[in-house]
């Protein structure tokens, strides 16, 4: 059966929960054409995400077997792989057809982006791995096209990962406007079944631990945090999805020292693609903003700058470390004008809150870092609440700072880093970016 | 050390009773448990439900042949949000670590029973399938002693409509094993009360004399 073969290429899954009947699969297992494992072995190793560590892999007793099982507690989320559960792979896909793929993006590169887009495409032509690295704003996604095009008409399979599902929400309608012929799955927590083989895969870099030796080409999108050292288990799956010799294509403003060494091959632009200068942050002191905000009162350098926003219409993002903080304060903020609102991690919400803002139907969000990438607004105006605090890094102040001025028509705009004494990331963010905004002129 | 729910580190920070004690870690973080809320007075005193010392529900029951069946209850949990996803991760997705989440509360409550501990069994074949029974876990987790008095007999309650849950026939089988005078009979969760009620009534004519209940979670 054609659909089966088609949902199973590429794909490890547990053999109790797919889309087709028992009776199917088990046909095709005595077939030999369904490969059968177990999803942990003797190795205590969780055959789906490659989690190892003794705290996640646990030993329980199972009625089941009626013996001691070991269980996964790790991708648990994605139903539980146990020693006595089963994962099932295709066994020898077939080479796909060649398709008519076409390519309808109907815009144009800047020379830097032309020149990085080139350079991406070499480097898969030679089948080498290639790190984009682009400021907020440079047109990252864009570059991409003609090296994902030729790929497609070699018949090869693509994987769009990113880490976040609102990056890979905003990247999906993009990539399927420029290859309009072409099969797209975009697969994230909670995401509907689709049919049919795809020839580019779009997913939060979970949803690949669902996949094994898949991909022919794999670009890693928002790849800043990567190698993720907080979760090795992602960068573990990043290697499992794609086939063993595929290259990857890593697109990060923000490339980490190890990613910097790790990656030879490399494309850099420093310069937004309206051609203006990234907004420098401009620190601001803000002495005990946390004790004057839980004893309800807005510290009155903050409490200006937002009233200052408000009068003249301009929406803003204030970023805050903690979301208790942004639940204490929200009621304060409202008090200046009432339709500003919160947005957390946590929040259903989310998406239409920020419909909202770039509507204009709401003054401003208070938000923890979940908005720090991925998201546009015109003439966004940019505050961090105590941008000393061990949540801000580097790289999360320059994405932040990167919100602003992303359209051409306002290619400006306020970054401030409110904070309780100046901190060396906050420092180090800046340094970057008017390092950047030297490098681009150079 | 990790939360078991949000996965985040827990910070210990070191007491002088928990020095003397050595108290075991905790195995969720301070924010985590917060957000679980305990039933407090006034309560009925069959069902545990916040409100009156007697609910509705329980004075609906007080009129059927159920009259009399259980003697006293409480409930430690009240059935929110957080509680939700907690049974939803522990049931659902067999996350059976997690009865290790109100071990210290299973404990302290359930120090001196009035009766001998009896949870509610599962039925074999969804044991079989859920891998584990989670009433038994919850009690090994907090180290109670139980046994086992009976057998569950028919299908489950969880996709029944309340009116066909309190009509159904009985779930439950006496095991045969002489039936101590006074139970404290266990469930994770109390919805209805049928289960419970249906369970007592087993208990109390194969010979029990008084019966309290005992829920984690009063729905």
């Amino acid at each position: 059966m054609k659909e089966l073969e088609e949902f199973l290429t590429g794909r490890i899954w547990l053999l109790n929960f797919t889309p087709f009947s028992k009776d199917l699969i088990d046909e095709y297992i005595s077939g030999g054409l369904i490969a059968v494992s177990k999803g942990i072995g003797k190795d205590r190793v969780c055959a789906r995400c490659l989690e190892n560590s003794p705290q996640k892999i646990i030993s329980f007793y199972c009625s089941k077997c009626e013996e001691a099982c070991y269980y996964c507690r790790h991708c648990i989320n994605m139903g539980r792989i146990s020693s006595c559960t089963e994962l099932i792979t295709w066994k020898h896909p077939t080479q796909p057809p060649q398709k008519n793929h076409s390519f309808a993006w109907t815009g144009t590169l800047t020379n830097l982006q032309e020149r990085a887009s080139i350079k991406v495409s070499k480097s898969l032509e030679q089948n080498h791995s290639h790190l984009v690295y682009a400021v907020c704003g440079a047109g990252k996604t864009e570059l991409l096209f003609v090296p994902i095009f030729k790929a497609l008409q070699k018949g090869l399979r693509v994987c769009i990962a990113a880490p976040r599902t609102d990056v890979v929400l905003e990247l999906s309608p993009r990539i399927k406007n420029a290859f309009p012929d072409t099969r797209i799955h975009t697969l994230y927590g909670g995401a509907p079944y689709e049919e049919g083989f795809a020839d580019i895969v779009i997913a939060t870099t979970h949803q690949l631990y669902r996949f094994q030796d898949a991909f022919d080409v794999m670009i890693i999108d928002e790849a800043d945090a990567f190698p993720y050292s907080y979760d090795a288990s992602l960068e573990r799956a990043v290697i499992k999805a794609k086939k063993e010799t595929a290259p990857v294509v890593y697109v990060s403003a923000t490339p980490s020292e190890r990613l910097l060494k790790k990656v030879p091959e490399r494309s850099e632009i420093f310069r937004r693609f309206h051609g203006q200068d990234l907004p420098v942050p401009s620190f601001k002191p803000l002495w005990n903003y946390k004790k004057s905000l839980l004893k309800n009162k807005i510290p009155k350098k903050l409490a200006d700058w937002v009233t200052d926003k408000i009068r003249k219409k301009e929406p803003f993002l204030l970023f805050l470390p903690t979301i208790e903080l942004i639940d204490h304060s929200i009621a304060l903020f409202q008090k200046l004008d009432p339709s500003i609102e919160a947005v957390h991690s946590q929040d259903p919400q989310r998406k239409e809150k920020v419909m909202k803002l770039r509507n204009g139907e709401v003054a401003g969000l208070l938000t923890s870092t979940i908005l720090e990438r991925g998201i546009t607004i015109p003439n966004v105006q940019v505050a961090v609440v105590g941008a000393d605090d061990r949540i801000f890094d580097a790289s999360a102040l320059i994405q932040i700072a990167g919100r602003a001025g992303r359209s051409s028509e306002q290619p400006g705009g306020d970054v401030v880093f409110f904070h309780n004494g100046i901190a060396r990331e906050m420092d180090k963010a800046r340094n970057r970016i008017i390092s950047y905004n030297a490098r681009s002129r150079s | 050390m990790k939360c078991l729910l949000c996965d985040s580190t827990i910070v210990y920070s070191p007491t002088w009773q928990g020095l003397l004690l050595r108290n075991r870690e905790e195995p969720v973080c301070k924010k985590c448990k917060a957000e679980f809320a305990e039933i407090k007075e006034p309560r009925c005193g069959i069902c545990g439900l916040p409100g009156s010392t007697l609910c509705t529900d329980c004075s609906y029951w007080e009129t059927t042949e159920y009259r009399g069946c259980i003697d006293a209850g409480i409930g430690l949990y009240q059935y929110n949000e957080a509680m939700k996803t907690f049974l939803h991760r522990y049931k659902f997705l067999q996350d059976v670590e997690l009865s290790r989440v109100f071990a210290e509360e299973v404990k302290r409550s359930l120090r001196k029973p009035r009766g001998v501990v009896v949870p509610i069994p599962m039925h074999a074949s969804k044991l079989m399938e859920r891998t584990f029974p989670q009433v038994d876990r919850l009690l090994d987790a907090a180290e109670i002693n139980y046994r086992h008095f009976l057998i569950k007999s028919n299908s489950t309650q969880g996709t029944k409509t309340k009116k066909e849950r309190m009509a159904v026939e009985n779930l439950f089988a006496w095991n045969g094993e002489a039936v101590p005078k006074k139970i404290l009979l266990i469930d994770d969760l109390y919805t209805t009360g049928t289960t419970l009620r249906q369970a007592a009534k087993t208990l109390k004519d194969a010979g029990a004399e008084e019966i309290r209940i005992w829920t984690l979670i009063r729905g």
